[in-house]
């Protein structure tokens, strides 16, 4: 199987990374197109707003271009790019506990559409768990962003943070008391 | 999305065969037979583990232009991948998935120095650009070799940090902490000054965000 | 106060255990975690479709500074990143370094047995940072007949950078442009004693002695 060339879309990540690097600078929109909405949920759930995750998709998608060269395993860089994003994510929230500047509503992020019966309370209990999951530590909002929203397992998020299985059961249990507490009048 | 299987090769770095063969040459000129069939058998452990292994071969040879006896020359080596491998531990424990080589040998080097590993994963949880984690092993590993106590070494980093310094300052620290002792000041007495002026957080706590009208949480430094 | 949820309900938010598995006492308090489970919003958001081309603005920009369309390239945003071939750090590249250097560059070179480098136009100038800073080491050792400076930067090797007295006060001393990043390094006095530098910080060396540390950043070298 060859690469057709000129259909974009057939394209596997390594092909279009290596050809990046060889100076096609243009190819680089097909990564660009093909990873902006990936991890959007998963920014947008971290940082609370979509448009302050849009910014940290941007930034990582440029980052990820600026150290196109040290990615060591071109059909990777998803995986490799989701990390960036990570970093960046965890960089904004510090930069903001900074600042002292609270993060934006999460109303606008927030797709009521999307709900079949409309029903008031669930409407209301998805809002609250939102503004809650912002009240969680950054650890324990990525875990159960990746496990509930994601729906990674366990050994998969370990891969991915660098935590043991254990101590992400941990995070997640405390988590689980905090959103609780959080939600008790929508529960 | 499922990008996990992915990420999770991405621990490993250089392919293992292309990083020891390069050893090879430069070890060949350099040291016995003996300490050289051990070395590749370290760093070929080690290269497995995802651990860098450019500083094994680097202490084999020093072991040997030193004139150390051969089975004191492996032990050494052996201890530095041990460090190697608890600094790797300790940078991953951090929330860091794939550490570059230079992250673990600064976590090695830190090791050296004192530091225990939870504070070696305390430094790179503290790390946010424009400090590397890296970086800041380093210049805490530094510090603790001009005889400034770990954990004042700790709070003197995380405090430089935390208030915003630049990368040069923390890595002026040292030759503060240098110019602090010329002036008669202990160390320990230095470093204090320092962290006074840097405006420290006490070791062990790090900044946690607590939204505007909420109390701080039951647990400030738990995961 | 609200009391947290069972250990045995976490385990069915957990996906460990079914609703029908847990005891009657706990369906209810099940079922209310399960409600705080399912209220997390899976919709997939999208983002706004001009970010696309922001991007390629941007990093069209980035591609275009580097000088060429070529390669991405390897901006030098990392303070430590030594080089893995430890074969380049006898590399001199005098053309990064103040212009005058260039004289005790090639007077380096020299030493070192290898023909003065050439600059060569160009493919220094992607990144445009210093690859080599000028440090001086200087020893006070009356007595001595020969005293060299041995460390990472030159693989230990005590005949690689001999120093020179100083006039007749017994002071000692050279200048080696070491590249960026952070060095081990120990004097040798008459070809066998070991001497760590008196005025640097000093760690372990795994053999029974002391290296001192020297950290070469742009411009100039911090101990």
């Amino acid at each position: 199987m060859g690469v057709l060339l000129g259909l974009e879309g057939e394209a596997t990540d390594a092909e279009v990374v290596r050809a990046v690097l060889a100076g096609d600078v243009e190819r680089y929109a097909v990564l660009v197109r093909r990873y902006r909405d990936r991890y959007a949920r998963y920014a947008s759930r971290m940082l609370g707003s979509r448009d302050v995750a849009e910014d940290a998709v941007q930034d990582a998608l440029v980052r990820a271009f600026d150290r196109l060269a040290d990615c060591r395993e071109p059909d990777k860089f998803a995986g490799w790019l989701f990390l960036i994003l990570r970093n960046r994510c965890f960089a904004e929230r510090r930069r903001r506990q900074r600042l002292e500047r609270p993060l934006d509503s999460t109303d606008e992020m927030f797709a009521a559409p999307d709900r079949p019966d409309g029903a008031y309370e669930q409407v209301e209990r998805a809002h609250a768990l939102e503004r809650a999951l912002q009240h969680l530590t950054p650890e324990q909002r990525e875990v159960f962003v990746l496990k509930h929203m994601e729906g990674l397992a366990y050994e998969e998020i370990a891969g991915v943070t660098g935590a043991t299985v254990a101590s992400l059961k941990m995070r997640m249990h405390r988590a689980y008391d905090r959103l609780r507490e959080l939600m008790k009048e929508h529960l | 999305m499922r990008t996990i299987g992915l990420a999770a090769t991405l621990l490993l770095g250089a392919t293992l065969a292309g990083e020891l063969a390069a050893q090879q040459p430069r070890l060949d000129r350099r040291v016995s037979p003996e300490v050289q069939r051990a070395v590749q058998v370290i760093a070929a452990d080690a290269a497995a583990r995802g651990l860098p292994v450019d500083p094994l071969v680097q202490k084999a040879i020093e072991g040997a232009a030193k004139g150390v006896p051969n089975d004191r020359v492996i032990a050494a080596v052996r201890a530095l991948a041990g460090r190697l491998g608890e600094s790797m531990a300790a940078v991953r424990e951090a929330g860091v998935a794939a550490p570059g080589g230079d992250v673990v040998e600064g976590g090695a080097d830190a090791l050296n120095a004192g530091f225990s590993g939870r504070q070696v994963s305390d430094l790179v949880r503290v790390s946010r650009p424009p400090h590397d984690a890296a970086l800041t092993l380093r210049v805490a590993a530094t510090l603790a070799a001009l005889g400034v106590p770990t954990k004042q070494a700790l709070q003197l980093v995380q405090g430089t940090i935390g208030s915003d310094r630049s990368a040069s300052d923390l890595l002026g620290l040292p030759g503060q902490v240098q110019a602090g002792v010329a002036r008669g000041a202990t160390p320990a007495q230095a470093a204090a000054g320092l962290a006074r002026a840097a405006g420290g957080t006490p070791p062990g706590r790090l900044p946690d965000w607590v939204p505007p009208g909420q109390q701080k949480p039951k647990n400030p430094h738990k995961p | 106060m609200t009391t947290g949820y069972h250990p045995l309900v976490k385990r069915l938010l957990d996906g460990e255990l079914s609703l029908a598995e847990l005891p009657p006492e706990l369906r209810a308090e099940g079922e209310e975690a399960l409600r705080l489970v399912g209220a997390a919003d899976r919709a997939p958001v999208a983002l706004s479709p001009a970010l696309e081309e922001r991007v390629m603005a941007t990093v069209r920009g980035h591609a275009a500074s580097l000088g060429h369309a070529a390669s991405p390239g390897h901006r030098a945003w990392r303070w430590l990143n030594t080089p893995r071939d430890v074969e380049l750090r006898l590399r001199v590249r005098p053309w990064t370094v103040w212009a005058g250097a260039l004289a005790a560059a090639a007077a380096l070179a020299l030493l070192l047995g290898r023909p003065a480098p050439e600059p060569v136009p160009g493919a220094q100038a992607r990144g445009g940072t210093r690859d080599s800073v000028l440090v001086r080491f200087v020893l006070y050792a009356p007595g001595a007949h020969r005293v060299a400076v041995a460390g990472t930067f030159n693989q230990w090797d005590r005949a690689a950078a001999p120093l020179v007295p100083a006039g007749t006060s017994g002071v000692w001393t050279t200048t080696l442009a070491l590249p960026v990043g952070q060095h081990q390094y120990a004097f040798v006095v008459d070809g066998a004693r070991w001497v760590a530098d008196p005025g640097a910080p000093a760690v372990n060396d795994g053999f029974g002695r002391r290296n001192s540390i020297v950290a070469v950043t742009a411009p100039g070298a911090h101990l």
